[in-house]
């Protein structure tokens, strides 16, 4: 069953086309990954989707419910992390997701048992403390205690991990697969980070305000990409001798792109002399994404290739 | 459902200021600093200006001293009534900044709901900073010489609500265009230092050239200053009889220091005043929750 349905949907300022006749549904406890550069119209989406803002042109519809009609319980299903923390940094943890849960009427007991459920998900021991006074880590724990406090049947994530550490952006990834294991629940992702979205069931790449392509990683993997030879230790002059076209991805590394592994079979054996020290891998994420939009993430498409 | 999200909001928005010790204190503490800097500084000035109008008559100092006292706190009480609520108003303008409006905007609590909120809290905790210097006056009111009666203390009761509920609806007003914490500091201080002027708190209008006495009765503020000077100071210009001053001079006295005020030459009665006063708060009032409501079909900015 489809939880999320967008069915052309545009979003213009002025001239602006920041979404631009986009079509695409979220399956119910589905990981849905939606990849674009900043200005992409990934937020904008999610801002017509949470009804923040209405769409110019389109449907949106959550759990059957047209949003442009029944916004009030279309948000009763939604939970949504920002990309910045919305919390009051004054207020205390606990105060803070006092004040949210009140807002879809939990209060009192009610409150308190929903509390000690997410103080047992996310070990908000730190519950009495200023949320000023918590580490980056912290804090994205209670933005995403305090999206989950109305137990949302979707959870939307804006960038969720931007600018946290390694180990931080594992933990948080933990809790959320867990809540999709045990709650079978449905996360909408917006991301910069590859690796993340290759977790997905399914991706969609954004950009100018179109979705270019939505499959699972592997359909866009075969789809788009092909194999990679990684050369070590080879001289740049052996590789133009022998005519391959390459790419040079460190001091003493070459990357040749085939489109199937019987390909790399073929050339390692036309050219064993190259081949002393080697890898092949399958495509990425990142390969995937340079394929379909012509730019790469990492330069956020200030270097367009 | 409605209910309790307007009361959690409105406990979390004075929860904020109160907390907030940039913003409160300095709210809690102006006001008495100004009551401190009107006596210290202005005490003298206000007292050599009602005994220039009662030149010829001997009164007593305690009359004099009574007199000032009652002009101090109604200035203190008329801009602080403005003055603070700009300041109550920041948690508008830091939820806007923050992002905390887009968590509401997405939570199923109503945009009315929300800016409700904004405008009651603000008015609370205006009113809880404008009664704490309220009290502080009349301490100096008692010690300067008391000649209020119970319907002077409850008509300045109901003045200073009626002027936070004005000061309140326009600052709600104005902060909504508001989309910087810098914005809201530049207009605080703007406020906080224009304001005074331009409703007569810290000068009586008669002082005034007449081209600007006449301008500045169009603005409301005005009318709210010249209702807190009648009841705080007519009480013990009324006492001025005892003194021997004959009722002209004490009617002179009274519209010297604007507890009468005229409109190009003709006397407004205190009912228009409070009708002024009332009816430009709900205007205001009307203005920022039609615009509050409208805000989410006006967005030129991009996201991304």
């Amino acid at each position: 069953m489809d939880i999320i349905e967008i069915e052309h949907l545009k979003k213009y300022y002025g001239t602006v086309k920041a979404v631009d006749d986009i079509s695409f549904s979220v399956r119910e406890g589905e990981f849905f990954a939606f990849l674009g550069i900043n200005g992409a119209g990934k937020s904008t989406t999610i801002s017509v989707l949470c009804g923040k803002e209405p769409c110019t042109e389109g449907k949106v519809r959550i759990r059957g419910m047209e949003v442009g009609e029944r916004l009030g319980e279309a948000k009763e299903a939604l939970g949504v992390v920002f990309q910045d923390s919305v919390l009051d940094k004054s207020l205390s943890v606990y105060d803070n997701l006092r004040l949210r849960a009140a807002l879809y009427g939990i209060t009192g007991k009610a409150f308190r048992r929903r509390f000690e459920e997410l103080n047992a998900l996310f070990g908000l021991s730190f519950a009495r403390r200023a949320v000023g006074k918590l580490s980056g880590g912290q804090r994205r724990r209670v933005d995403i205690a305090r999206a989950l406090i109305h137990d949302p049947r979707i959870l939307i994530l804006d960038e969720p991990t931007t600018g946290l550490d390694p180990r931080t952006r594992q933990t948080i990834w933990a809790i959320v697969h867990g809540l999709r294991k045990t709650r079978r629940m449905t996360v909408f992702l917006t991301t910069h980070y590859m690796e993340e979205a290759a977790d997905a069931d399914r991706v969609a790449f954004i950009d100018d305000g179109k979705i270019l392509a939505c499959d699972t990683p592997i359909n866009l993997k075969e789809k788009y990409t092909g194999d990679f030879i990684t050369l070590y230790h080879v001289r740049e002059e052996e590789l133009k001798n022998a005519g391959l076209a390459y790419r040079r991805t460190g001091e003493d590394a070459f990357r040749i792109e085939v489109e199937s592994t019987r390909r790399a079979t073929e050339l390692i054996l036309a050219h064993p002399a190259l081949f002393r020290d080697y890898e092949i891998a399958k495509g990425k994420m990142d390969d995937v994404f340079l394929a379909v939009t012509g730019k790469t993430l990492g330069f956020e498409g200030k270097e367009e290739l | 459902m409605k209910h309790i999200q307007l009361r959690s909001l409105i406990a979390r928005d004075l929860k904020l200021f109160f907390r907030d010790k940039g913003v409160f204190f300095p709210s809690l503490i102006s006001p008495l600093i100004l009551l401190f800097l009107f006596i210290a500084f202005l005490g003298n000035v206000y007292r050599d200006s009602i005994r220039s109008v009662l030149e010829g008559f001997s009164v007593s100092d305690a009359f004099v001293e009574s007199v000032a006292a009652g002009w101090l706190l109604s200035s203190l009480l008329a801009v602080c009534a403005v003055t603070v609520s700009f300041t109550a108003n920041t948690v508008m303008v830091q939820d806007r900044v923050g992002g905390q409006l887009d968590d509401f905007t997405v939570s199923p609590v109503s945009s009315a709901t929300v800016s409700l909120a904004y405008f009651l809290s603000a008015f609370l905790a205006t009113a809880i900073v404008c009664f704490v210097a309220l009290g502080a006056g009349m301490i100096y009111i008692a010690v300067a010489g008391w000649h209020l009666s119970a319907a002077d203390v409850f008509l300045t009761i109901a003045d200073t609500l009626l002027l936070i509920f004005f000061g309140t609806a326009f600052s709600s007003l104005v902060c909504h265009f508001i989309r910087s914490q810098g914005g809201v500091t530049a207009v605080q201080a703007t406020v906080s230092a224009a304001y005074g002027f331009l409703c007569g708190a810290y000068m009586p209008l008669n002082n005034l050239t007449p081209w600007l006495k006449n301008l500045l009765m169009f603005l409301p503020g005005t009318y709210g200053t010249g209702l807190l000077h009648l009841h705080l100071m007519g009480g013990a210009i009324g006492a001025s009889a005892a003194e021997g001053v004959p009722s002209a001079v004490a009617e002179g006295l009274m519209s010297g220091f604007d507890c009468t005020l005229d409109f190009f030459g003709n006397a407004v009665p205190v009912w228009a005043s409070y009708l002024v006063l009332a009816l430009s708060g709900l205007l205001f009032l009307t203005l920022y929750v039609v615009l509050r409501l409208l805000r989410g079909k006006i967005r030129p900015k991009r996201r991304g």
